[in-house]
């Protein structure tokens, strides 16, 4: 990560710390700023380190296995004399993922085996029956569904891009993120060593202050206070937890986590005070009621996330902490134009975790943030970025499509944790979550993995694009699809549709 | 390589049996409905609907719905406007569903007598057992099969006149011979279910058998790369289509695409590239193995492709000299009528081959030995589950009724040509899942007919 330093140095810098080293040294009138002087091209490519992490709870089956136990005797006495005693005939059972592999067989079948790939039922249906687990039902809320909590924690357990065989299982399109499709390009593209090998694809983005311009006196030197500029090497960071969720173990392993991937963790200042939770990855959140806090903060944040926006705090934010980026914590249903216009250049625009302000969902309310930036000729200016309801891979870089240039995580991070959701997860301040008895390193890893998943999926959209780099992606509405959109160009004419849709 | 052998052969008759018996019964819904089986795509009424077509070779008639799935939109919102029954055609009048794989002025004509082939599955994506079953089929239809990207086994040379060479980025299996032997040869750009990634075998399938096929090294996984290294431009890409032109000059060529939002511009730049067939695969297509994120989220669905590609091409006056065929979610005899009715000629298909098969759409594909179905797998005992001449019949089985069905569409809509359905946005009609159809039925609910 960089220093402070001005735009286009901080750019240069950012843009290749992964790539390349390079040796720094200030520049005048810039204390603690940077510039290139010398290259040694010694390589360091950003990678997320993975490894195993297993469920510390273990996850109810995803199948339930009901064997009607005399008729699968009666089968197996009938199979004795059909095949004269021979008995690997006889004890041969369908199943090739050991359900039936105890010394019982389907006497006690093994149902965290059980992968519902239906052979044992098609062959014998009047002796087992398969069913989907109504516990694992149970699991996420009416946003975060279990299908999402089962890729979740695959993610935060492997640290691997979930792939399966067949096709797409779902319904078509739907509403929210599902119906939004991106683009590919049949020809023109990194190659698939971009993804995985040789090229590289940069997920880094820069968030901050980002003067159109610079300004440079008689003598050839920048006028004015360099703009102040953080580069994350992926395009998420981690928000703080529900009030009803706030362990100090759990906020140290979103710190640790944050600082391993090299992106930001947001915690409320008083925790951060208390917890002593100083680093150059955390993002102290100043709401009104913990202003008071703010005097006993004894390091320089990077950055300093303001709930609402107010002039004379940020006046007094900026003169206590004048190296820290404030940021200005809205809801997403906020007049960005009007905010921007009075000096945020970074915004943290808020939904619930379901994704919804002020009646929109957020796919629509980032697009219009955006788009009123790009209408004022201010978007260049001004870093976006956004949370709530942002909960699996593909919901990244949709939300950068529309117009982010990077996403708080929430939910996710819990659910990767194996937090439980007692009902909706829905408020902020009221979602019923409860963690399991942590363990940090274990913590840590998981978040590592998820964060490794999500950035190899990122990758995979991006090169399918033919992009080199996720900033390039931000606003590119040109590059994805929007299924209402495509319906009403593709069935115009089909008699019905304008009444249906 | 296919014969049984061994003191596996009792265990494998004893499970093959078993299983057949299976594909008969859940039919007849004596047992109700697998509670774990089926999707929003693929629901477990369409599943069985499929394994008892397969058997049978017609639709069935107890009530599972065989004409669409859930999901919701698409196809499964899309229904026909059917004549009045006094208006409809009547049974005793011919009505002709085959189409032409070739309109280019002037070139050798070739035609199928029904408006699908099967598309490209590779061998170490299926079973050899597979790829024979599916080019027996072919044959007896006078239709085609694809090898897919994984090499041309011996076992298909004798269908080699049905059998598509496949020709994708990896270039696993391709062969001065294979391109002679095909009589279309199909460029793979991109696939439905993974557009822009190129393709993906994983390790566990990567047995003896697949890496010599695809001069590889065996349980190593084996990604094909995307795009192709040496096509940048159209130019580049007719280059392509002329260096196996001149290898095969009799040959087809197909251009495989999948659902960018520029697929109009793709299409058109095929067809100045010299292709005879564009195949648009969508984004709900099938696969082998696919990184969920690129199923779900990547390129538009092929029903909201077709009409942007058929009226392009409309207007550019080279609709009438290229062929159009469609995959990336064609279930069924309905969604082969949508899909011509939306824009295209012909459709290309995959997985209904594999549920006709057996598949329960579990989704193991992917994993360890694969399939236990021994379907998509290289396993040498599951792949034996599956007697290729059992198989084939299944596949001709459904092929009969989906062209009675396709037949009674154009019946019920006063067309004697499936040629004349192309485009007819027109004869369809836009109906939510719940909506009840012309004959009062609810759409997706099973009780159609």
């Amino acid at each position: 990560m960089t220093t402070a330093c001005p735009f286009w140095l901080a750019e240069r810098a950012t843009e290749d710390s992964h790539l390349v080293s390079y040796s720094h040294t200030s520049i005048v009138g810039f204390p603690g700023a940077a510039v290139v002087t010398a290259v040694r091209p010694t390589y360091r490519r950003y990678r997320i380190a993975i490894r195993p992490a297993p469920d510390l709870v273990r996850l109810p089956p995803r199948f339930r296995v009901k064997v009607e136990k005399h008729r699968l005797i009666g089968l197996v006495l009938k199979e004795l004399v059909r095949y004269r005693g021979d008995l690997p005939v006889i004890l041969s059972r369908p199943c090739v993922y050991g359900v039936f592999s105890r010394p019982v067989g389907g006497l006690a079948p093994k149902e965290e085996l059980c992968v519902g790939c239906l052979r044992c039922t098609v062959q014998h249906p009047e002796v087992v029956q398969i069913y989907p687990n109504p516990e694992r039902e149970r699991l996420g809320d009416s946003y975060l569904k279990p299908a999402y909590v089962d890729t979740l924690l695959y993610e935060a357990r492997t640290g691997h891009v979930p792939v399966r065989g067949a096709g797409y299982r779902g319904p078509f399109g739907g509403a929210g993120w599902d119906g939004m499709w991106t683009d590919m390009s049949e020809i023109v593209r990194p190659t698939r060593d971009g993804i995985h090998g040789r090229e590289f694809i940069s997920t880094a983005v820069d968030i901050g202050e980002k003067p159109p311009q610079l300004v440079f006196d008689e003598r050839g030197e920048p006028v004015g206070t360099p703009p102040k500029v953080i580069t994350i090497q992926v395009p998420f960071l981690f928000d703080y937890p529900p009030r009803s969720a706030r362990p100090r173990l759990l906020l140290e392993i979103l710190a640790r986590a944050a600082q391993e991937i090299e992106t930001l963790v947001m915690v409320p200042v008083d925790l951060v005070v208390r917890f002593d939770l100083a680093g150059s990855h955390v993002v102290p959140v100043v709401e009104k009621e913990t202003w008071r806090w703010l005097p006993r903060l004894s390091w320089s944040p990077r950055m300093i996330a303001l709930a609402g926006w107010n002039r004379e705090r940020v006046a007094e934010l900026e003169r206590r902490f004048p190296e820290s980026i404030p940021c200005a914590r809205v809801p997403m249903d906020s007049d960005v134009l009007d905010l921007v216009r009075q000096g945020a250049r970074v915004l943290h625009l808020t939904a619930d975790y379901h994704g919804m302000q002020g009646g929109s969902f957020v796919m629509d309310l980032i697009r219009r943030a955006h788009q009123r930036l790009v209408e004022a000729g201010l978007r260049e200016e001004v870093t976006l970025i956004g949370s709530g309801g942002i909960v699996m891979a593909e919901h990244v870089p949709k939300a950068i499509i529309c117009g982010l240039d990077a996403v708080a995580l929430d939910t996710a991070l819990w659910v990767a944790l194996q937090a439980r959701f007692a009902g909706e997860c829905r408020d902020p301040e009221t979602a019923p979550v409860s963690f399991p008895r942590l363990e940090p390193a274990w913590g840590v890893q998981r978040l590592k993995n998820l964060a490794a998943s999500w950035r190899d999926q990122l990758l995979e959209v991006l090169g399918a694009m033919g992009l080199r780099e996720v900033r390039r992606l931000r606003g590119e509405l040109g590059r994805c699809m929007f299924q209402a959109e495509l319906e009403r160009e593709a069935f115009a004419e089909v008699a019905g549709y304008g009444a249906d849709a | 390589m296919l014969t049984r052998r061994g003191s596996e052969q009792s265990i494998i008759r004893k499970h093959e049996e078993a299983l057949h018996q299976g594909y008969h019964r859940w039919p007849t819904l004596d047992f109700g409905l697998p509670p774990a089986m089926g999707d929003e795509r693929w629901p477990a009424e369409l599943i069985l609907a499929t394994w008892l077509q397969a058997e049978t070779g017609r639709p069935p008639v107890n009530g599972l719905e065989y004409r669409v799935g859930r999901s919701g939109g698409g196809f499964d919102a899309l229904d026909f406007r059917f004549l009045p029954p006094e208006q409809q055609l009547s049974e005793s009048v011919p009505v002709d569903t085959s189409i032409p794989l070739n309109r280019r002025p002037g070139e050798r004509p070739v035609e199928i007598p029904i408006p699908w082939y099967g598309g490209g599955m590779s061998f170490g994506s299926v079973s050899e057992q597979i790829m024979l079953a599916r080019a027996k089929a072919a044959k007896e239809w006078r239709t085609f099969t694809s090898t897919g990207e994984g090499g041309y086994p011996e076992s298909l040379v004798p269908y080699r006149d049905h059998v598509i060479t496949q020709i994708a980025t990896g270039m696993f299996g391709v062969r001065e011979e294979t391109i002679q032997w095909a009589p279309i040869i199909e460029f793979k750009y991109a696939q439905g279910a993974k557009p822009g990634l190129g393709g993906h075998l994983l390790g566990d399938k990567a047995t003896v058998a697949v890496a010599r096929m695809r001069e590889s090294v065996p349980w190593v996984s084996l990604f094909s790369p995307f795009p192709f290294h040496s096509v940048y431009s159209v130019e580049d890409h007719k280059k392509h289509i002329d260096w196996v032109r001149t290898v095969n000059p009799e040959a087809l060529v197909s251009v495989k695409v999948s659902t960018p939002t520029d697929i109009d511009m793709v299409a058109v730049g095929s067809y100045y590239a010299g292709a005879h067939i564009i195949h648009i695969d969508g984004g709900y297509g099938g696969t082998g193995a696919a990184p969920e994120i690129a199923k779900k989220n990547i390129a538009m669905p092929i029903e909201l492709a077709l009409p942007r590609v058929h009226r392009f091409l409309e207007q550019e006056g080279i609709r009438d000299e290229v062929v159009i065929m469609a995959s990336g979610g064609v279930r069924t005899a309905y969604d082969i009528a949508k899909a011509i009715a939306l824009g295209a000629d012909g459709c290309v298909l995959g997985t209904t081959e594999l549920v006709a098969l057996g598949c329960t759409r579990c989704g193991n594909c992917e994993r360890g030995r694969g399939c236990p179905f021994g379907l998509t797998t290289t396993d040498p005992e599951l792949s034996q589950l599956v007697d290729p001449d059992w198989g084939a019949e299944r596949l001709s089985r459904l092929y009969a009724s989906f062209q009675a069905q396709l037949r009674d569409i154009l019946r019920r809509l006063g067309l004697r040509s499936v040629r004349e359905l192309r485009g007819r946005v027109d004869l369809l009609v836009y109906r939510k899942p719940g909506d009840s159809d012309e004959r009062g039925n609810r759409i997706g609910s099973g009780q159609a007919r």
